[in-house]
């Protein structure tokens, strides 16, 4: 059943009686062959026999037995309204007559398609009387839609009469009209256009969509579609086009600014980085926090293969990518974001972050090949936020280096002399002048590029349709020699096997290819402290950066600073990640009412990683490199049986009842490979090491789960629905009569009511509605093996070796007392839609709350221990979420739409553990700053130092050092954001389309570890205060005494080094507003051109990431996080931001 | 209908199978296939060793202690703890800290745990509580107090912050367990195999070490109790100690893997050392310090070419004139960094050279001052020379040829060594003795410095150091312990004093 969904309409004209084979071969060569246009299938004949079914089962068991599609708007047409009906090979005009005798609908055929809809009020026209069948003339055209696309099916009628036609399937009319004729040109889905003839003969017409006409119908859990009105939580759906234009090469990114409640990080971590989105909030201590991903109603793995960025690690400190980087965005139908836990209590305990619903592109049934080509490239160029100073060049107390070994020691330190031009001795040993170099970030980075190509064919015929894809992603990075590549293969296959049994498959195939993904964190091999090259210094002499042995070049005091050039050119570290994405699902009716739908799915990943620190590293043993690897395979099988059930128990109350169970199998395999010093220099063999250790380690764990659900609807108005689902969890233990469980139950329910149905309403408020649900959502234990403390043998050359086993690399304390955590959500929301659907607004507001929450805390190390997981965390998030959207303007060649959304969460962390009021989650590096979870205070504060301040407010001094006294650790920021906006604005002008979005985060704070680096070696524009005449420090020293310390300007340098134990200095307010994209689209009017049977074809221009036009951050990219786990809130050296621009070039066959 | 409802009696039944028993075989998935549930003593042992032994070795030996008693020097700051009493960033002051709790402390107490009681474990559990004073005694000596009687509680008790013990504390139950550990090993009981990396689980020279441990300790106590050292180093050396260089407690390292190899050579050798470097791009920027060179080629000593080198066209050379070492406190790279002396690599730093726990020279040396003292019968000068004669001999065993001093060299530099005048002249000539004999010890070699002052080393001053320019007497607690422990840490350090590095450890009284 059509509800009009938009694109299917298309592929669906190309009917064709081809019973199509799947083969590949097939499909190729009918891609030169294909003249799609065959006769249509008229003469079908119908067969029904069916008592007190709601006509919504009829229409459907017809488009199933026939090749009829039906396509109506589901609020005009009374679809629980039953039917009897007994017919044997009836034509179908005879059946629709039969089916609508009584009823207010009229329908209308074209070819296949049925058009039905509301018969125009009584309140009448007037009757032209006599002179009706007087026509004048002939008028003849083609209407087609804004895309060009002929438009069959659309009523032409002459203004002020009856007198009407209707286009065929080539969008053309003909009628007869009298003198002075107005045509009226009306559909299903597009605004009513009039057009006065004035004595034309051929007049053709646009029509412009009215989508917002349409009862949206969404996709929520477990695949089943529901109409936005029935549901009692809040759900946004978005359409795959919003994702096919300017693309992000991890879907997940493109989800910034479009939804209220999501937040999105934009990591700046490259291509083939991962994502990390937030729904309504972090909700667990330990979880990650994150959405489930679903792919046509199956869940599928988005966990970061072998693991997320640490916050100050150095080294390879990489991120490797996640599961939605696997998404070709051109496969995508519609993405439907569940935020609160009603939604997603189908789903189970990892829905509990909410979860994103993502449902690919499906051939249609009969139909011919529709070729779809999207192909898209940018240029992604660098941005650079720094402003130093270029006052004070490179040098030491106030000297500049006039020899190397100065050079070298003053790499990165600018307290030298006035620039002034004068020569001064480079690291390298040459004399150059010595004057500012500000274009060092534009000199060592290189504009990116992005190809994304995909190509789809999808058709289908009468019992069997498919879409077939190929995706290319081919992306260059700006740090020299990085590159990744994605091919995406899917096949999605539909077919209906006799009367009664559904099948459906997707299979997906993925290989994407990393090089040399950048490291962000500390210095060791990470080419991005490339920004703490001393400012007299041109990045380009640094270029190779190794000597003609192949050996790094020393350029600055400490080997763990790389060489940016060495670490560009000789670094290596390759990542091949091969993913199978499988699923199978039948669905057997056993009765029109009650069908069992069984279904396999399979995500399989294998990876392996290798990474070279080369030979000739000065800061590996004896620079003889270092081998790291890993291979590692990772699956998920998820086993679903649901029974369903549908019954209307009076004329107005329907009832629907679902149950199921579901196996889920998580598996993870991973060997490392690691080793110490390449014996022949430059051979980067695991065989070729001075030491070396191979670790195998696994995960396996399963989940069990029973399900169910119950639906009631009360005429079109009421909905009410309640769920309850029991998992079972592998990684605990079973209640033992202490704390332990390994299984929760839990319910949800929830309401719905359409109150613009029933109150008096004025005319123009369109539609209303009010819900509210209460919803519980358990979750386990993510680690398997943590229950019961077990011993490791390690690799040893001499006797053999035991140690308590780590877990994740943590000194982990088992506990065997942990039950599953609850989440508990409550939600109202209040949608309407007023002034003919020119505006409409969507309101939620909502408490959710994480009790018992499996904390993985740090421990003291006096316990011999660092972590361990209790199961007493209370987090509460409460919020409000706000969407407009509306269309001031609007008219035949103009439209603008805006959309606007906000996000308003507050958190709270409740409780830790018994005597336990902070843990600590990560650090920055150099530990200046910590992220923690503090009782009483948001989700992952941000805490560090200042100076000490007494009563008075004196700075106390430090008599030994003669620096302020640092005070405790404490809160200096937030880590999250909890206001977020977005604000996207669509222009159109005839075939010009003009989009753009802005976003903003509000309200967190950052620890910008560049800044601490910055001020330590004079490159802040801070730094330049005692520069000639030093410093004068007062305060009041520990005993409370008056104090004075005078720093000379030749030293500086110690203080400003000496800033970074005040973490407060370096804590910037995060928030921004940006300009995150323009898409500037141009429709190309196909029908002018009869090439290649041209459906559509639309071109862009296309820009992310343009401005940031808000920012309070100084040196850096408010958006700068650089990994994906819990510990948001530093900037510490990653990847620039990129500005991406290029264009877009779609066209459908 | 019929048909559809025996369909769904089908059904029915399939899914009440599935889910009839939804926790079956979960106990079997939640077993790590790659790990044991028991603790197997011998090779937990085996890993208890290394780990107390190879615990920040870089962190603490080279750029802390190492820095402090001027042994080594660097030119950068970061390292600079120990040579300019600068803290800019790192696990420096705590890293020893955290590795002794996490490894070493919670490995051994697994294995008293686990052969506490048991039937033939009575040998291995008094060998592991002797070697837990070991591990105890460095890291109370570094930080003062620290958790003690509840430290690794939270597996047992589900005790997660434990409370610091005083130092005078733990001494006391240090001493009092070495000697009741000692009392109960029995040579007709089984014991550790090769496992013991030490002695190979041979009760006699575990004895003979728990009393030297006894007198290492009891030799600490001379400041803050006189009276009390007396008393245990008597006991000690009733008891039997480590006389003999065949007694030495040495750990032999065959290399390979990094933790086969030598924590000290291996730490060296990555931070500053290497073939690579050539003695010119070290790493952490280190030298051996200018006091230490200075004093070994003023004294003549043989042992300047065991252990240093310096660079020459590619090859590391040994000739005593040769040798020069850093200055301590720089901040800028001298010009003449890589002429200057560094380790040997092919014997101190070695990667399968061998490491002294505990051995008759610093037993000597320590008769002598206790000869000197009268606590113990005995001619002091007598113990004095023994004590240099047997650390110059245990060179090559431990280093190699390399490192071999003659005979004729050891009764040169002897013949010019002698032990007289006032005890704090005695103490002088045996402490700076010790500075050498014992290094690489460095986290030994501190404490004894703190103890007696000797030598009398110079402390540099450069700007934002944390000790107003005086030696460190103390390292500081790590973060952690301060976010996560926060009641018993303030407790700690509201009764030992500031958490800083010059506030002074029980037994360091000033004088």
């Amino acid at each position: 059943m059509k509800k009009l969904l938009k694109h299917e309409r298309y592929f669906q004209r190309l009917t064709s009686n081809l019973k199509m084979k799947l083969s590949l071969l097939f499909l190729f060569t009918s891609l030169f062959t294909i003249q799609a246009r065959v006769s249509y299938s008229q003469g079908d004949k119908i067969s029904v026999k069916v008592e007190n079914q709601r006509l919504e089962k009829v229409l459907s068991f017809i488009e199933k037995t026939s090749d009829y599609n039906f396509v109506y708007k589901v609020n005009e047409i009374d679809l629980l309204r039953p039917v009897s009906l007994n017919v044997t090979k009836e034509k179908i005009e005879n059946v629709l007559q039969l089916i609508f005798k009584n009823d207010s609908i009229s329908y209308q055929i074209f070819d296949n398609q049925i058009i039905l809809k509301k018969k125009p009020s009584v309140k009448k026209i007037p009757r032209r009387t006599a002179k009706t069948t007087n026509y004048q003339q002939l008028v003849k055209g083609t209407i087609v839609d804004d895309q060009g696309m002929p438009l069959p099916g659309i009523n032409v009628v002459e203004k002020g009469t009856n007198n009407g036609s209707s286009t065929n399937f080539d969008g053309v009319y003909e009628i007869e009209v009298g003198e002075n004729a107005i045509l009226v040109f009306s559909g299903i889905g597009f605004k009513k256009q009039e057009i006065t003839v004035n004595g034309q003969t051929t007049i053709n017409a646009t029509l412009q969509n009215d989508t917002e006409q349409l009862e949206n119908v969404v996709v929520i859990a477990l695949g089943i579609k529901k109409e936005e009105r029935a549901l009692t939580y809040a759900v946004t759906e978005v359409d795959g086009d919003g994702f096919t234009q300017a693309k992000e090469v991890n879907l997940a990114d493109a989800l910034s600014g479009k939804i209220a409640g999501v937040s999105v990080s934009n990591l700046t971590t490259g291509a083939g980085g991962s994502s990390r989105v937030t729904i309504r909030g972090n909700t667990s201590l330990s979880g990650d926090n994150q959405p489930l991903y679903v792919i046509n109603g199956m869940p599928m793995d988005n966990t970061t293969l072998g693991g997320s960025a640490s916050t100050s690690a150095g080294g390879f400190n990489i991120d490797h990518g996640d599961g939605t980087g696997g998404i070709n965005p051109d496969d995508i139908e519609t993405i439907s974001v569940l935020k609160g836990a009603t939604a997603a209590a189908l789903y189970g305990s990892r829905a509990s972050n909410g979860a994103i619903i993502i449902t690919t592109k499906k051939g249609s049934f009969n139909s011919g090949i529709g070729i779809e080509f999207n192909s898209s490239f940018t240029v992604d160029s660098p941005m650079d936020f720094t402003d130093w100073q270029y006052e004070y060049g490179q040098g030491n107390g106030g000297q500049r280096p006039l020899n190397q070994s100065n050079a070298i020691t003053w790499g990165r330190r600018n307290w030298g002399e006035r620039i002034d031009g004068q020569p001064f001795v480079a690291f390298d040993g040459i004399e150059r002048p010595y004057v500012a170099q500000k274009n060092n970030i534009d000199h060592f980075y290189e504009n990116g590029t992005t190809f994304i190509n995909t190509i789809a064919l999808s058709g289908g015929s009468e019992k069997t349709s498919y879409r077939f894809s190929i995706s290319d992603t081919d992306t260059k990075g700006v740090v020299p020699n990085n590159s990744f590549n994605r091919r995406i293969f899917s096949l999605n296959l539909n077919s209906t096997i006799g009367e009664r049994l559904d099948i459906e498959g997707l299979v997906q195939f993925n290989r994407s290819k990393s090089y040399n993904r950048s490291s962000a964190g500390d210095a060791t091999g990470n080419p991005n402290w490339v920004n703490m090259l001393a400012n007299t210094v041109d990045v380009r002499w640094l270029d190779p950066g190794y000597d003609e042995n192949g050996y790094e070049i020393e350029w600055n005091e400490t080997p763990y600073a790389s060489n940016p050039y060495f670490v560009a050119n000789k670094f290596k570290n390759e990542g091949i990640r091969d993913r199978y994405l499988g699923q199978v699902s039948l669905n057997y009716r056993l009765l029109d009412n009650l069908s069992v739908r069984g279904s396999v799915s399979r995500d399989y990943t294998s990876f392996d990683f290798t990474a070279i620190l080369p030979t000739g590293t000065l800061y590996t043993n004896n620079a003889a490199g270092e081998y790291h690897g890993f291979d590692l395979t990772v699956s998920e099988t998820n086993s679903m049986l649901t029974v369903n059930y549908n019954e209307d128990l009076t004329e107005d109350i329907n009832l629907g009842v679902m149950a199921g169970g579901n196996i889920r199998k998580y598996q993870n395999e991973q060997t490392n490979y690691d080793g110490r010093q390449f014996i022949i220099p430059f051979f980067y063999s695991f065989t070729n090491l001075q030491t070396s250790t191979t670790i195998p380690s696994n995960q396996h764990l399963t989940t069990n789960s029973i399900f169910g659900s119950l639906d009631l609807s009360y005429k079109n108005y009421l909905y009410l629905n309640a769920t309850a689902r029991e998992d079972w969890f592998s990684t605990l233990t079973a209640s033992n009569g202490a704390d332990s469980d390994n299984s929760i139950l839990y319910p949800s329910v929830g309401a719905g009511f359409v109150f613009s149905e029933v109150i008096n309403k004025p005319d123009w408020f369109s539609y209303g509605k009010i819900r509210s649900s209460w919803a519980q959502v358990g979750g386990g234990l993510p680690d398997p093996y943590t229950l019961n403390e077990s011993y490791t043998m390690i690799p040893s050359s001499g006797e053999p070796l035991q140690q308590v086993t780590q877990v994740g690399g943590q000194r982990l304390l088992a506990n065997a007392n942990l039950r599953p955590y609850t989440s508990t959500t409550f939600e109202i929301g209040l949608e309407a839609r007023l002034f003919n659907n020119r505006l409409g607004f969507d309101v939620a507001v909502y408490d959710k709350t994480t009790t018992d929450d499996i904390v993985n805390a740090q421990i003291p190390v006096t316990t011999g221990y660092e972590y361990t997981y209790f199961n007493v965390g209370e987090v509460e998030n409460q919020g409000i979420e706000v969407a407009v959207n509306g269309t001031p303007v609007k008219n035949d060649n103009f439209s603008w739409d805006i959309n606007y959304n906000m996000a308003y969460n507050k958190n709270e962390v409740k409780q830790l553990a018994e005597g336990l009021n902070t843990i600590s989650v990560a650090n920055s590096v150099g530990n200046w700053a910590e992220i923690h979870h503090e009782v009483g205070q948001a989700f992952g504060v941000i805490k560090g130092y200042s100076m000490l301040r007494d009563d008075e407010g004196n700075i106390v001094f430090d008599s030994n050092s003669g620096f302020p006294m640092r005070s405790e650790l404490k809160k200096i920021g937030n880590s999250v954001a909890p206001l977020s906006m977005g604000l996207s604005n669509r222009f159109k002008y005839k075939n010009f389309a003009l989009d753009v979005l802005l976003d903003g985060k509000f309200g967190n704070d950052i620890f910008s570890v560049l800044n601490v680096y910055a001020t330590r070696f004079g490159l802040s524009k801070r730094t330049l205060e005692g520069r000639e005449n030093g410093l004068v420090l007062e305060g009041v020293d520990q005993n409370g005494d008056p104090y004075t310390n005078t720093i000379p300007s030749t030293d500086i340098r110690s203080y400003y080094q000496n800033l970074k134990n005040y973490s407060d200095h370096f804590i910037y307010d995060g928030s921004f507003v940006k300009l995150r994209q323009v898409v500037l689209s141009y429709n190309i009017p196909v029908e002018k051109i009869s090439l290649f049977k041209l459906q559509s074809a639309s071109l862009s221009f296309i820009a992310r990431n343009l401005f940031v036009l808000y920012s309070k951050t100084d040196n850096f990219d408010p958006e700068s996080a650089y990994t994906n786990s819990n510990a948001q809130g530093f900037e510490s050296f990653a990847l620039p931001r990129t500005r991406s621009y290029g264009l877009n070039l779609k066209f459908k066959f | 209908m019929k048909t559809i409802y025996t369909k769904l009696t089908y059904l029915f039944v399939i899914v009440s199978t599935l889910f009839i028993s939804c926790d079956d075989g979960f106990e079997e998935e939640n077993t790590n296939p790659d790990a044991s549930n028991q603790v197997d003593p011998e090779y937990m042992f085996t890993k208890a060793i290394y780990d107390a032994l190879n615990n920040s070795t870089g962190t603490v030996y080279e750029f802390g202690a190492g820095g402090f008693v001027q042994h080594f020097a660097t030119y950068l700051e970061v390292p600079g703890l120990g040579d300019k009493y600068l803290y800019i960033s790192g696990s420096y002051p705590y890293a020893f800290f955290n590795g002794a709790y996490l490894d070493a402390i919670n490995e051994i107490d697994k294995i008293i745990y686990a052969t506490e009681g048991v039937e033939g474990f009575s040998n291995q559990n008094a060998i592991a509580q002797i070697w837990k004073v070991y591990t105890y005694h460095r890291l109370t000596d570094l930080y003062g107090m620290v958790p003690y009687t509840e430290a690794t509680t939270a597996f047992s008790e589900a005790n997660y912050s434990p409370v610091y013990d005083t130092q005078e504390a733990i001494y006391m139950d240090m001493l009092n367990t070495l000697q009741s550990a000692s009392g109960s090993l029995d040579a007709n009981q089984p014991s550790f195999g090769n496992g013991d990396l030490i002695y190979n689980g041979n009760v006699d020279q575990w004895s003979r070490f728990a009393n030297s441990l006894m007198l290492r300790l009891a030799m600490r106590l001379t400041k803050v109790n006189p009276t009390l050292a007396e008393e245990w180093a008597q006991k000690a050396i009733s008891a039997g100690i480590i006389a003999e260089p065949s007694n030495n407690a040495i750990i032999d390292y065959p290399g390979g893997q990094v933790i086969n190899s030598n924590p000290i050579a291996f730490q060296l050798r990555n931070n500053n050392y290497s073939e690579s470097n050539q003695g010119s791009s070290n790493t952490e920027g280190g030298k051996f310090a200018d006091t230490f060179i200075s004093y070994l080629k003023e004294n003549n000593d043989p042992r300047l070419s065991s252990f240093a080198a310096v660079w020459i066209n590619g090859s590391q050379k040994t000739d005593p004139e040769l040798q020069q070492g850093m200055p301590n406190g720089l901040v800028n790279r001298p010009e003449n960094f890589p002429g200057l002396s560094e380790p040997n690599l092919n014997t101190l730093l070695s990667l399968n050279s061998s490491l002294m726990v505990l051995g008759s020279a610093e037993m000597n040396l320590l008769l002598a001052e206790a000869s000197a003292r009268g606590w113990t019968s005995g001619d002091a000068q007598s113990y004095y020379l023994e004590g240099i004669r047997d650390a110059m001999n245990s060179l090559e065993g431990l280093y190699g040829n390399e490192a071999a001093v003659s005979e004729e060299e050891i009764n040169t530099y002897i013949a010019s060594q002698s032990l007289t005048g006032s005890l704090e002249e005695q103490m002088e000539t045996i402490h700076t003795q010790f500075w050498v004999s014992v290094f690489p010890d460095e986290i030994e070699v501190y404490s004894n410095w703190r103890r007696t002052g000797y030598p009398e080393l110079t402390p540099v001053n450069v700007t934002g150091n944390l000790t107003g320019g005086t030696i460190p007497r103390r390292l500081t607690y790590p973060p952690s312990e301060i976010s996560v422990n926060t009641e018993n840490y303030e407790a700690a350090v509201s009764q030992q004093g500031l958490d800083l590095f010059t506030t002074r450890v029980w037994w360091d009284v000033e004088q």
